[in-house]
């Protein structure tokens, strides 16, 4: 990307510069003179445009914001512009000095839209774009970027059920665009194609920029299926010439919220529960008010062709938990320079980032819900005390002290990331530029996995066990454009881009886990388990490589700032592919046009309607899926003696056939949308719709097993399924975003934003390719106990994904027994979808004086969700002996449900929500220290209050099943809270942020 | 910057390499003179698999029965009433257990056929790999009746059925066509001469339920083949053959040869003890309290019959001899707490006391057994053999000859000799000796006491003496046709 601020500026001083000398020659009596200011940073502006109104008189202000300016006697008004500031006018009146502060222009830092491969005035655009810039993004304790923009852009889901720090969050740009290759967005990090989240720390970015429809996507081809989200760092000062210093530090206090109420000790004996005697609040003991602790610092300059930005960034996670948390710090160094003039340039982005995570062992929080009550946390018998490490434990099926388990299992994670970019560009012509960019992402991951023998789940069977694994991801990207721009009339504008790209990713891990120790000493010394083969042991490694070349070029069209058009295409050939399809090709077209320029249109200082259509795609996840591999069998002692061991063998297994037919993912979206701005942009905003097909998504379908393979001729199935590409699905949705910039004459401005999205939900057309297939495909059962075999996601055709199917309830019989419509599984009927039929976030800037105000809500509307502590835990059945039983205000109490309990629809709850997602006060504080140029004092809360009929956990949609950990069902079975979600937490920040001189 | 921009053209075409595995084509061009051996090994190790695993072959034909049964308790074990079903003869041609049963048999034959293919020229192994095969149709035969052959001749797309009685002529031919270039040794874990012979004994037993015509003598002249050979005896410790160190015994013909380490899948513990049993063995995981057997099939043991030593039965201790205690035992179990396994069962659903119900000991749970055992699992036993020469006999008329082979297996079980002999007789003496074998059912439909009533089950209907061709096998292949009556 091109910054062209240094040359504007440039130009500005030399005009301004000509005219102050004209000036000069008829030197006059009176002059003005003064200095212009940033009213938010409390800076000087050097380079501001100071002219008499009407007259083409004027000067710049110097480097201290300093200007004088000869006046003549008619002059009454100076107008003072600078970009990226709000144009001011002042009354001379009799004054001779003065101090202008100007301010920030929002609307104008918005005008430039990052889009793959370059930057467009946003009035160019011609495709679902949305740039997000920092003022907007969401407040408190944010430290994954992906969670600055939760809710801000219709459209774009971001979820995070339940409290845990350690968590990623769920990111699906217009809803599902595939089974399980990738559902994610595509990150864009400077340029760097499927950089990871962990090389930036939120507080280095300068926007986000999101492409959400198929025309803007399609320039990434086989991967922008699922969208494509461009990050941008800060990369230089924010004034020429100037040093910027900013350190911002905030401490979070972060509290449970919302459990789920349960019955007490006394109420559990009463209803039959077993007595131990003694009394304890599980949750009470499992839980603490968490402190965490962040700070970012950085330094920033500019000057001439020297730009930099350098930043550390700690962060101190620490959850509700003791035992889950994350520290992390980040490095990051921006760095570019110019020669010859400026028309080589070089750029360097180097970033390094360490992150520690620990985790408990989730199922703490379910026990900590449903742990008998009368139970002692620990117990001082002789065998409690030798096996269990004191901590009270029973030989109960699923039943394991909650204290303990957070306590006996450990595991940690340690990630190791670092991004390096180099990128240069030569001007070949002022309108021909050549740039190359080599990247390289890597990525290491080291966990470590703990239960002690004293564990009663794991560790006590197991004689105390641990494991080590190590995961390493290298993506090295080079990519090469040539960007060429040329007038081809008066009024008719066109860029061209053409480029190529190599694209290597090698994945490599190891993993190990031994048992039976002498001490608990855990991952530190694997050589103390004393048994490496066998059940809880582990050894292991895999490595994967892959390769993807590109050739991709676009042309943007701007005929008189009034049509627009692009059209880009891009070729992918990718390794992973079958041999017979190995190049996928990936066109988008869109045009656009501002009917403000053609006609009058009274309050609209904007009205582009625009229409796009591109094709993007999905690579299969694994580079070897075509190829059916065969893995690593049972070890086979052929003679049976243990004593000869030359006769041993790991047997090879195939679990998926070959298809050399095996390709990408297609999606096809359609858009139409409309850019508005009204009262000369005082309102701005936009709408769109869209529909989407998406065809051929990647799964492994069930074949017949030891006939010959029709993808791999001459060969046998070996194994029941074989990756194919298959399957139609269809989608659409409108969306909606405007804001209002600063309402208000006086002090008090309000700038109120708003978007929504209306899905029209997904709906699967086919889920078959030729002869293979299915007419549904179902997933997700509720778990054990005993409900652990049917299925409640149906995924059926020409039905909704993730439609939740099960028997009515019906009522209850007078001694609280189910009355259900059917035991039979053909005869479930169609119970709820856990696929929101809308988002919406609404963000309220205010600001007063030195002060400023803003909060957000969010919200979903329209989706379900199975409330699995309901569905376990709330009748009086035989289970409720053993387990303490919720009691929500749904939960029927008279009389008490007394069957054993099976999934029905009255555990299937309407989970729309509203939520006070986070809000912050903040305060400048004004100084005149020679240090400071600005201090700012906030306080931030998160997750302030929620309104919803639901009453489980979290009413957040669920748009993966946690329990499933294979990527290509878990989307196919969305609605389900399971019991191991972590509890909700509301968080308190309170921080500093100071810029120095 | 421009030779790179437009250098990149060289190495446009792309070659996926495989890092952490093999491929088909690996294994083609392989030179490895150890290569045939493991990719026999990994054939083998396909019918190791999950054979005594939960939801596998070995529990479709033993829940089936009456001598096991999986009961409905409470919260645990309703699991989509699959097993209830399958126990009152109600299944549908979509549970799970069938489809498991039915990819666990041809993805073993798909491989079998590669590696024929693949080995053209080396005929012992292609003698082998198709006894093998034929040890897998076999199952598909008993289980499933109508199903496909494919072989490594097999082309074009998906198999249509065959009907049984061509399976059954495949699995003969394959069987009699190879014999001779089979090993004439004892490996228990491969199959050879006397494991063929065996293996037609078995399938000419049942030749009649397989093609409507019996084949008594041919299955006499098989049993004699392996019994005249010498080469096997009954153990004098019955259970010797089911011990955790059992490779060793005279009596097991073919095995599975389990290992805790190296080849899980016989996860018996697990299935049927009670939770609490995790103590009784020092058990590396909690037990499912799954499967246990009936109070009638139980009933038919004699209080002195060794054999009755196949169950658990009886009050439950730890391994330090410390009474178990179930805290969470039913309010209405007669036995309370302490645990006991009682031959009575109150009921099959929905609320099956959880200590109800004799289970499956036949196979020694090692102290600190994991949740896999290592015990080989016996697919054919010399004591078989000799019930059917006894049958075999019976069934031509032969009745001296019949006596004296099943009075050698009542000998060995401590129990008094038969001097008459009826086929019920025989029939419960193979349910004693074959008890938790999956031999029942095959054995209750050759009896013809499949559809009859017993405990929580109704007569059922004749057709369901097959099981249904998995209707996700269906799916996938379109060309099969169910069975009929489903």
């Amino acid at each position: 990307m091109t910054n062209y601020l240094p040359n504007l500026k440039s130009l500005a001083l030399t005009i301004a510069l000509t005219l102050s000398a004209i000036l000069a020659v008829n030197a006059q009596s009176r002059s003005i003179s003064g200095t212009v200011m940033d009213a938010g940073l409390g800076d000087p502006v050097p380079g501001a445009t100071v002219m008499v109104k009407g007259t083409t008189r004027g000067t710049a202000t110097d480097v201290d914001g300093k200007f004088t300016l000869p006046l003549q006697p008619e002059d009454q008004v100076l107008v003072i512009s600078f970009v990226g500031y709000l144009t001011q006018e002042v009354e001379i009146g009799n004054q001779s000095t003065i101090t202008i502060n100007l301010e920030e222009d929002i609307q104008s830092l918005e005008e430039a839209v990052v889009i793959g491969y370059g930057s467009q005035d946003k009035k160019e655009i011609t495709s679902a774009v949305v740039g997000v810039k920092p003022e907007d993004f969401n407040r408190g304790n944010v430290s994954n970027p992906a969670q600055l923009l939760q809710g801000k852009v219709a459209g774009l889901s971001i979820t995070r059920p339940g409290g845990n720090p350690n968590n990623a969050f769920n990111v699906r740009l217009r809803g599902l665009s595939t089974f399980g290759a990738n559902s994610s967005p595509l990150i864009v990090l400077d340029g760097v194609i499927g950089a990871s989240l962990e090389n930036v720390d939120p507080n280095d970015i300068q926007s986000i920029d999101v492409l959400k429809d198929g025309s803007a996507a399609a320039i990434y081809g086989a991967r922008g299926s699922s969208g494509v989200i461009l990050i941008t760092t800060t990369k230089q000062g924010k004034r020429e010439g100037a040093t910027n210093v900013t350190v911002n530090s905030f401490a979070t206090l972060d509290k449970a919220a919302n459990l789920i109420p349960i019955l007490s000790a006394e109420e559990f004996v009463e209803r039959g529960g077993t007595d131990f005697g003694s009394e304890t609040d599980w949750r009470e003991e499992l839980i603490d008010d968490a402190m965490s602790f962040t700070t970012n610092a950085s330094i920033s300059g500019s000057f001439g062709n020297s730009n930099y930005m350098a930043s550390v960034n700690y962060r101190d996670n620490n959850g509700i938990v003791n035992g889950v948390g994350n520290e992390r710090l980040n490095t990051r160094l921006n760095l570019s320079q110019g020669a010859l003039n400026n028309r080589l340039r070089f750029n360097v982005n180097l970033s390094f980032t360490n992150l520690a995570k620990e985790s408990i062992n989730d199922a703490a929080f379910r026990y900590a819900t449903i742990y008998n009550p009368t139970a002692p946390i620990y117990e001082d018998t002789e065998d409690a005390i030798e096996d269990f490490g004191g901590y009270f434990q029973r030989n109960l099926f699923d039943f394991y002290n909650p204290v303990a388990l957070a306590n006996q299992q450990k595991f940690v994670e340690e990630v190791k990331s670092n991004l390096l970019s180099y990128r240069a560009e030569f001007d070949i012509l002022s309108n021909l530029t050549l740039s190359a960019q080599y990247s390289q992402d890597r990525k290491n991951e080291l966990l470590g996995n703990f239960w002690s023998m004293q564990d009663y789940q794991v560790g006590f069977g197991a004689a105390g066990s641990a494991e080590r694994i190590t995961r390493d991801r290298a993506q090295r990207i080079f990519e090469s454009t040539l960007r060429y721009e040329i007038d081809l009339s008066d009024k008719l504008n066109m860029t061209l881009l053409g480029g190529a790209g190599m694209q290597f990713t090698k994945n490599e891990g190891f993993r190990a886990r031994v048992r039976q120790y002498l001490f608990d000493q855990g991952w530190n010394n694997l050589g103390g388990g004393a048994i490496r083969v066998g059940n809880f042991t582990e050894v292991s490694s895999y490595a994967n490589e892959d390769q993807l070349n590109s050739l991709f070029g676009r042309a943007n069209f701007n005929w008189d700032n009034t049509f627009f058009v692009s059209a880009s295409v891009r070729s992918e050939t990718y390794s992973g592919f079958g041999a017979n399809n190995q190049t996928g090709i990936f066109p988008a077209f869109s045009v656009g046009s501002d009917f403000t320029q053609i006609f009058d249109m009274g309050l609209f200082s904007q009205f582009k309607p625009r229409v796009s259509y591109g094709v993007t795609g999905n690579l299969p996840p694994s580079p070897t899926l075509a190829l059916g591999v065969f893995g690593n069998g049972n070890r086979i002692d052929l003679d049976g003696d243990p004593l000869t061991q030359n006769d041993i063998f790991v047997g090879i297994v195939q679990n998926s056939n070959p298809n050399r037919d095996l390709k990408w993912e297609t999606k096809k979206e359609f858009n139409v949308g409309l850019d508005f701005g009204m009262f000369n942009n005082k309102v701005t905003g936009s709408v769109d719709y869209y529909t989407r097909n998406i065809s051929d998504l990647l799964f492994n379908v069930p074949v017949a097993p030891g006939a010959p393979n029709p993808f791999d001729p001459g060969r046998f199935n070996t194994a029941s399924s074989t990756w194919i590409n298959l399957a139609d699905l269809r989608a659409a949705g409108f969306e909606f975003a405007a804001s209002v910039n600063q309402i208000g004459n006086g002090k008090l401005k309000w700038t109120p934003t708003l978007n929504f999205t209306i899905y029209d939900k997904t709906t699967i057309e086919s889920l078959s390719a030729g002869d293979l297939g299915f007419e549904e495909l179902r997933f997700a059962t509720p778990g054990s106990p005993g409900q652990n075999n049917i299925p409640i996601i149906y995924n059926r055709v020409g039905e909704n994904l993730g439609d939740i199917y099960g028997p009515r309830l019906l009522g209850y019989t007078e001694d609280g027994q189910y009355i259900l419509s059917t035991t039979k599984e053909d005869e479930y009927e169609k119970l709820g979808n856990g696929l929101p039929k809308g988002e919406f976030g609404f963000t309220n800037s205010f600001m007063y004086g030195q002060w400023s105000l803003n909060f957000f809500l969010r919200g979903a509307w329209g989706h379900d969700l199975y409330n699995s502590y309901r569905g376990f835990y709330e009748n009086n059945d035989p289970g409720a002996v053993t387990w303490n039983s919720v009691i929500t205000d749904k939960t029927p109490t008279n009389p008490l449900v007394v069957s054993t309990q099976t999934f029905n629809s009255s555990y299937v709850e309407d989970a729309s929500f509203i939520r006070l997602d986070n809000a912050e006060l903040g305060y400048n504080v004004k100084t005149n220290s020679a240090n400071l140029s600005s201090l700012r004092i906030y306080f931030a809360a998160q997750n302030l209050f929620t309104i919803t009929g639901y009453t489980g956990i979290d009413p957040e949609v669920r748009t993966n099943d946690s329990e499933n950990l294979d990527a290509f069902t878990s989307a196919l079975s969305p609605g389900i809270e399971r019991r191991n979600t972590y509890f909700q937490t509301r968080s308190f920040t309170m921080g500093v942020t100071v810029n120095f001189k | 910057m421009l030779p790179l921009t437009f250098g990149l053209g060289a190495c446009w075409e792309l070659d996926q390499e495989v890092l952490d595995g093999v491929t088909a084509d690996d294994i083609a061009n392989s030179t490895n003179p150890n290569l045939v051996n493991v990719l026999k090994a990994s054939a083998y190790s396909r019918i190791v698999g999950s054979w005594g695993a939960h939801n596998s072959i070995w529990s479709i034909q033993e829940v089936s029965s009456d001598e096991m049964v999986i009961t409905h308790k409470a919260s645990d074990w309703e699991d989509g009433r699959q097993w209830i079903k399958m126990h009152q003869h109600e299944w549908e041609t979509k549970e799970e257990s069938f489809n498991n049963s039915w990819n666990y048999c041809y993805t073993a034959i798909g491989e079998i056929n590669n590696l024929i293919i693949q080995y053209p020229d080396v005929v012992e192994l292609k003698a082998e790999l198709s006894v093998l095969r034929a040890l897998v149709y076999m199952w598909l035969i008993d289980a499933f009746g109508n199903v496909p052959i494919v072989d490594e001749n097999s082309t074009g797309g998906n198999p249509t059925n065959n009907s049984r009685a061509e399976v059954f002529a495949f699995i003969e031919s394959s069987i009699k066509d190879n014999l001779d270039l089979l090993s004439d040794g004892t490996n228990k874990y491969t199959v050879n001469q006397l494991t063929a012979h065996a293996m037609l004994a078995k399938l000419y037993l049942n030749a009649e339920i397989y093609t409507g015509t019996p084949r008594w003598a041919d299955a006499e002249t098989a049993a004699d083949m392996v019994i005249q050979s010498g080469k096997y005896s009954l153990t004098s410790d019955f259970f010797a053959n089911f011990a955790e160190r059992n490779s060793g015994s005279t009596e097991n013909i073919m095995t599975l040869p389990y290992d805790q380490n190296n080849a899980g899948g016989f996860n018996l513990p697990m299935m049927t003890l009670h939770y609490l049993n995790q103590q009784t063995y020092n058990l590396q995981e909690q037990p499912w309290n799954g499967y246990s057997s009936l109070e009638e099939f139980y009933n038919s043991f004699d209080d002195n019959d060794v054999r009755i030593n196949s169950f658990l039965e009886g009050p439950q201790y730890a391994a330090d001899g410390s009474r178990l205690n179930d805290i969470s035992a039913e309010a209405g179990d007669p036995d309370g707490q302490p645990l006991t396994f009682t031959p009575e069962i109150n009921m099959l659903t929905p609320n099956a006391f959880r200590q109800a119900g004799v289970r499956v000991g036949k196979y020694e749970f090692a102290n600190g057994a994991t949740s896999s055992l290592s015990n080989d699992y016996p697919l054919i036993r010399y004591g078989d053999i000799l019930l059917v020469k006894a049958e075999a006999a019976f069934r031509q008329g032969d009745i001296s000859d019949a006596l004296t082979y099943i009075n050698m297996i009542r000998a060995r079980a401590k129990v008094a000799p038969y001097n008459t002999l009826t086929a019920d007789d025989i029939f419960d003496e193979r349910g004693r000796e074959m008890f938790a074998e999956a031999s029942r059912r095959t054995d209750m439909i050759r009896f013809g006491k499949w559809n009859q009533a017993w405990w929580e089950k109704a007569q059922s209907e004749p057709f369901r003496a097959l099981f249904p061709i998995p209707q996700q096998a269906i799916n996938a292949n379109p060309n099969l046709v169910q069975n009929p009556g489903y």
